[in-house]
């Protein structure tokens, strides 16, 4: 199975500046809010089977032991439940609430629920931007449900163990928002599992026709 | 005689979205770079009088590949084509010696007019 989800150079390079022009709208709509300027950073995409996902994350946000707070929407394609779905997950690591609450002017008292709240905010912002600039250039309109907080300040690995992964393999594409001189450092996951990679592909193929 | 000009950008769709916007009939000579090691290198074998520069690329993105360009004293004319649409990447970009900037997905219609616009067509 892995092997026909495997995205071949075309495709991934394809994809890769599909997601490349998507994470620069979500940046400035990020930059607007916090009134910052955001650093991008090339996105990266691998295919990671389940029992390696925990891994991979680790990996990505810091290493073992690093501990995150996320939050998980997901997205699938308005028409019908074949097309494409996955999940869009945004990680703050622990150093960040301070530097976001800090950024936004925010006065209280850092409780989990006003954490909650800045998750929740950025969440938003970035999701819709970000989302909204796939579905436009691969021309599919995206739905989303509610986003849900997956956990706060605990280890990465454990943060999607609350999920019952239905797949065998996915698609990761990591998006990493960072601020300058600042330790605030946000990473969003897209995670698109089994069948909607093939739809995806199909959608990457149509626009490297179109060149 | 052709221009020679020079298109850097880490994705190949990109480069060829590039190079399918470039006016119909102006005289270029096209050399294409992957990062931006390579496109100051063509920028140093004068391969890149005008340079189409993403900004974010692996090895160098096109804020270094500007300062070098600016620290060096290369002549090149620079237009950055970029999806970083933040009003601040444009202004430091055009303070690193930019000509001007085009946000990605790149319009063919916009690039001639920027490039009308200077008089570079």
């Amino acid at each position: 199975m892995s092997e026909q989800l495997a995205l071949t150079e075309d495709q991934r390079d394809c994809l890769q500046e599909v997601v490349n022009v998507a994470m620069g709208q979500a940046g400035d709509s990020l930059a607007r809010f916090l009134e910052v300027f955001i650093h991008l950073s090339v996105p990266r995409i691998r295919l990671v089977a389940k029992e390696d996902l925990g891994t991979e994350l680790e990996g990505l946000v810091g290493g073992v032991g690093s501990k995150v707070s996320g939050v998980s929407q997901g997205f699938y394609h308005i028409e019908d439940g074949k097309g494409i779905r996955g999940e869009a997950i945004v990680v703050f690591n622990d150093t960040s609430f301070k530097e976001l609450a800090d950024l936004l002017a925010y006065d209280e008292e850092l409780t989990d629920a006003a954490e909650k709240e800045l998750l929740m905010d950025v969440t938003n912002v970035l999701n819709g931007a970000c989302l909204n600039g796939i579905g436009e250039q691969i021309e599919t309109e995206l739905a989303y449900s509610p986003p849900t907080i997956l956990g706060q300040h605990v280890p990465i690995s454990d943060l999607l163990e609350h999920e019952k992964l239905s797949w065998g393999h996915a698609l990761l594409v990591e998006i990493s928002y960072t601020l300058e001189d600042r330790s605030f450092n946000c990473t969003m996951f897209l995670l698109m599992p089994g069948e909607s990679i093939l739809v995806m592909k199909e959608e990457l193929d149509k626009l490297l026709e179109d060149l | 005689m052709s221009i020679p000009l020079l298109i850097c950008d880490d994705s190949a769709m990109a480069r060829k979205q590039v190079k399918r916007a470039i006016p119909d009939g102006w005289d270029v000579e096209i050399t294409l770079a992957t990062n931006g090691v390579e496109g100051i290198e063509a920028i140093r074998s004068g391969k890149g009088e005008m340079v189409f520069l993403d900004l974010t690329m692996p090895e160098l993105d096109g804020y270094g590949v500007l300062e070098k360009v600016k620290a060096e004293g290369h002549k090149s004319i620079i237009i950055v084509i970029s999806a970083d649409i933040q009003p601040e990447a444009r202004e430091r970009v055009m303070g690193l010696g930019a000509l001007d900037f085009v946000k990605k997905p790149i319009d063919g219609k916009k690039l001639t007019e920027v490039l009308n616009k200077y008089g570079l067509l």
